[in-house]
């Protein structure tokens, strides 16, 4: 309640500003400080969010504003129209640029996105039948019944331009779209063994994010109402990424604070007095903060100089200096490596951390999930019934093989429905690569794999989950940054049917599935016995927990087979009793288990069938006591001959 | 024909230059999976820098005195941008702290030497020679020669001294090398030197050729880059043959389509290739254990 009023509020004053400062030029500034805001917001779903480095996104409003201007200007086609067009052809050229680039992540992005940039402007220099190439195009703020729009409309238009955008982002993030982002920027590989496809969700938030650019972008045009080629450069990409992570990622308010100040900086730095006042307050904050920092103990001495000595020589060198403009961009470069530095979580996640020590209870990192589970909403069908007649799974003559090693060597592995089937064998014998083969992590150097019915061979991990391959880690690979109702919500992903339309206008749809789910996850925290570590952070539970927190995230995946890697490590005694009473149940509810486990007793307890791989090859197979029997399994795991003992 | 094998010289000059920054890509690569995202500036700084010298010397005396200002360059951007980032293992870290050190140096380099572009003279004859009816530069035979012999140099200091098997080892395994008592720090800094070395020789070398400038860097270091995905970041062949590739694709469309697209074959062919095959045509895939 209190966060609408203060939302209401501040969209209020926002609105009331133009009234208190009239001069024309103040009014252009804020309508670039919104267009900016709307950019940013879209720039921090890839950048903080996904986790990429984006150096495309100048690029991107640059073919916003010219969608919007060769359309005016060469069609005449009225703003109304010109305005979701850029958005629409910005979100195919993000598409573009995503669908090659985004096989790629890191440094490789980074550079690509740089390169598609460079195209983009060598293209609109051009393209002078199109743009007018470097002469640009000159086009009018839009008539509306009559009346001619003035620079002080254009802010209302851009004011209502932001909170929609505003409130577009915030739905986004805040539903399971938002939450996959986060997931694969948190684990990757997880994701994908989820049915998140990273690559395709990363193509979604870049889609999205061009698609915001765009938007930004047209309304740039007809605020500017003169568009060059130059404008979309190098430096503009760069303050937007300073932008971004010197306001604050994953925050709303974050971009605002970021156009702030790229949109004040050139003119703060034009004008040299106030240059000085500015850099003098910001050293002796700096100085205050330090010896506040030293003194409680916080920071050593040797961790403040240097960022003391840089903002110390900031403000010596605007008195030693007459014309700051020229040193812009080494300004820009200093600033970007001392918010790399000293301000990672930017302004905001600074102003944050004081708030948290002050008053912890103000600060919600994640959203209270306070449904309590029960037995009926545990189990569900999975999505593709079992239609498989004999065997659930089975592998044929599977090797794999890395440089010249084979990890696993002409394996055959059949799986009878409803059974839990062991695969043990001694260190290094190629279980887990097996349990990778089957997920779809490693591409099989030859053989076929074939689940319910179906070829799998070669198909992507979210694939394969998606036809009902859940599994588990032997390393454990959470979202550490997701509480534990959020991890098991990553594994329900796929029961989200809406649409983004669902998820901006909140459906009756959205709502229901989005209570099923919460139902559900809460119902699975409980059959593992988490459901009082529900809202904590995963990465805060032991290591056990994390184990059982990892099983109740693949049985949402509503898995017809089940890979366990190591369920029992890290567990304790009375843990492990009730892992054995927990892996009966999921075999009672009709899906298939494959268990990989070193703890002897509890596969031999449960298993209806065990496998024995050794140095990539299956040695035996058979029912528990068979297997305890086998001369090979028992040269295997003691060494020498069973004979010669 | 004559005209096209006229282009393929040329372009095989200007593919050693790409392929010589590339090369400087692939050094800190290797050691340390990260790259420096101001290469074409280090190159930029070189260029200007044995400018300003060759004003003063001779080119020949001027040669060592600019790769010695490359190395020291190239340590500076270690120690700011590169060894906190890997401290906290943040890639976002050392992606923009070196993308912001390479605008503070162009902008000090417009500060310094201004925005135009500026003509570097020649220390070999401006005369081209004639093979065949083909006019070759004697400069761009040097630019050859020089990419190459800079380019064996630092291979067989690996492959033969013991400074370079801890380079090689660094390359291969980080942490075990580590634990078997090289300094990988070290390693890490002295493999920035080496790379913005042969980036600031690269700078001298091709200035004569074209013009200097302070914002000559950005293109040159995308471009080569091109050329090290194209080629593999881990792949000494495929920078060469990435290299030639680009050179002449370029000098071609330059003068077949318009010099106002003359950038545009290395970026839309870096695309392909990561579309394609990510790890570079010559580039061995490596498969991520979970």
């Amino acid at each position: 309640m209190v966060k609408k009023i203060s939302i209401i509020l501040a969209i209020a004053v926002a609105a009331m500003l133009p009234t208190i400062w009239t001069n024309p030029y103040y009014v252009h500034l804020m309508v670039i400080i919104g267009i900016y805001s709307i950019l940013l917001l879209g720039l921090d779903i890839v950048v903080g969010y996904v986790g990429e480095v984006s150096l495309g996104h100048a690029a991107l409003f640059g073919i916003g504003s010219y969608t919007a201007g060769v359309l005016n200007f060469q069609l005449g086609v009225p703003f109304l129209l010109a305005v979701p067009a850029s958005i629409a052809v910005t979100a195919f050229f993000g598409a573009i640029l995503a669908l090659p680039a985004l096989r790629v992540n890191g440094p490789y992005l980074a550079m690509v996105t740089l390169a598609f940039g460079t195209i983009i402007q060598i293209l609109i220099n051009e393209m002078t039948f199109l743009t007018n190439g470097p002469m640009g195009l000159s086009i009018r703020k839009p008539v509306f019944f009559g009346h001619q729009i003035t620079g002080a409309d254009y802010y209302y238009i851009v004011l209502v331009a932001l909170v929609l955008t505003l409130f577009c982002v915030q739905r986004i993030l805040k539903s399971h779209l938002g939450r996959a982002f986060e997931a694969l920027h948190d684990s990757p590989v997880a994701s994908d063994c989820m049915g998140v496809s990273v690559y395709g969700y990363k193509v979604y938030a870049f889609v999205l994010s061009a698609g915001i650019a765009g938007l930004a972008g047209s309304l740039f045009t007809y605020s500017e109402e003169y568009i060059s080629p130059n404008t979309y450069n190098f430096e503009l990409t760069i303050l937007f990424l300073l932008a971004v992570i010197m306001g604050g990622r994953k925050t709303r308010i974050g971009p605002l604070l970021g156009a702030i100040i790229i949109v004040m900086l050139p003119n703060v730095l034009s004008d040299i007095e106030l240059f000085r006042k500015i850099s003098v307050g910001i050293a002796v904050f700096s100085v205050a903060y330090s010896a506040y920092a030293v003194v409680a103990g916080q920071r050593t001495l040797k961790q403040v100089t240097l960022p003391l000595l840089v903002t110390i020589g900031l403000a010596v060198s605007g008195y030693v200096m007459d014309n700051i403009t020229d040193q812009r961009l080494t300004i820009f470069g200093v600033m970007i490596l001392f918010v790399v530095y000293y301000l990672p979580n930017g302004i905001m996640g600074f102003l944050r951390s004081i708030v948290q020590r002050v008053r912890p209870q103000w600060i919600h990192r994640h959203e209270l999930v306070l449904e309590h589970g029960d037995k009926h909403h545990i189990w569900s069908v999975p999505d593709h019934p079992v239609s498989a007649r004999g065997f659930l799974l089975e592998a044929r003559n599977i090797v794999m093989q890395f440089g010249g090693l084979k990890a696993l060597n002409e394996v055959n592995l059949e799986v009878a429905k409803g059974t839990v089937h062991g695969l043990i064998g001694p260190n290094g014998s190629g279980k887990s690569t097996m349990m990778n083969v089957l997920t779809g992590i490693y591409k099989p150097t030859a053989g076929e794999i074939e689940f319910n019915g179906k070829i799998i061979t070669g198909a992507s991990p979210s694939f394969i989950a998606g036809e009902g391959i859940a599994r588990t880690f032997q390393n454990v690979q959470l979202f550490g940054e997701m509480t534990a109702i959020e991890n098991v919500l990553v594994g329900l992903h796929h029961t989200y049917r809406h649409s983004l339309i669902d998820v901006l206008f909140h459906t009756p749809r959205c709502r229901r599935e989005k209570l099923a789910a919460r139902m559900r996850a809460a119902s699975l925290l409980k059959f593992v016995g988490l459901d009082e570590l529900a809202n904590e952070e995963a990465r805060n539970l032991p290591y056990g927990k994390q184990r059982l927190l990892e099983i109740a995230r693949a049985l949402a995946l509503n898995p017809s087979l089940l890979l366990l890697d190591e369920p029992a490590a890290g567990l304790t005694a009375p843990d492990i009793k009730e892992l054995i009473v927990m892996i009966n149940k999921i075999r009672g509810h009709g899906i298939t288990v494959i268990l990989i486990e070193h703890h002897m007793d509890v596969v031999m307890s449960i298993c209806d069938t065990v496998t024995v791989l050794d140095f990539g090859q299956k040695i035996a197979e058979g029912t528990p006591a068979n297997i305890q029997s086998d001369e090979k399994v028992i040269e295997a795991y003691l060494g020498g001959t069973a004979a010669a003992a | 024909m004559e005209i096209l094998a006229q282009l393929v010289v040329s372009g095989i000059a200007l593919g050693m230059i790409y392929a010589l920054i590339a090369f400087g890509y692939q050094l800190t690569f290797a050691t340390s999976s990260t790259l420096n995202f101001g290469q074409g500036e280090a190159l930029m700084l070189g260029s200007l820098v044995g400018l300003t010298l060759v004003g003063h010397m001779s080119y020949w005396l001027m040669l060592p005195l600019v790769i010695v200002f490359g190395a020291l360059q190239g340590v500076f951007v270690e120690r700011v941008g590169v060894l906190p980032a890997l401290k906290t293992k943040s890639e976002f870290g050392w992606i923009m702290t070196t993308i912001s050190l390479a605008i503070i140096f162009k902008n000090v380099a417009e500060n310094i030497w201004g925005h135009d572009d500026l003509t570097f003279p020649s220390p070999l004859p401006t005369d081209p020679l004639q093979f065949f009816g083909i006019r070759v530069l004697p400069m761009e035979i040097m630019i050859v020669v020089g990419a190459l012999a800079i380019m064996l140099a630092v291979e067989l200091f690996n492959r033969k001294s013991i400074y370079g098997k801890a380079v090689v080892a660094t390359s291969n395994d980080r942490d075990a090398a580590g634990l078997m008592g090289i300094n990988t720090g070290l390693v890490i800094t002295f493999s920035y030197a080496l790379s913005s070395l042969t980036a600031a020789f690269a700078g001298v070398l091709v200035a004569p050729l074209t013009l200097t400038g302070s914002t000559m860097g950005v293109v040159l270091g995308l471009k080569a880059f091109s050329v090290a995905i194209i080629g593999g970041l881990n792949s000494g062949m495929g920078v060469i043959v990435g290299g030639l590739i680009l050179g002449i694709a370029e000098t071609t469309t330059g003068y077949y389509i318009s010099t106002g697209y003359k950038d545009v074959p290395g970026l839309v062919l870096l695309l392909l290739v990561l579309s394609i095959k990510p790890a570079g045509m010559f580039g061995k895939s490596v498969i991520k254990k979970v």
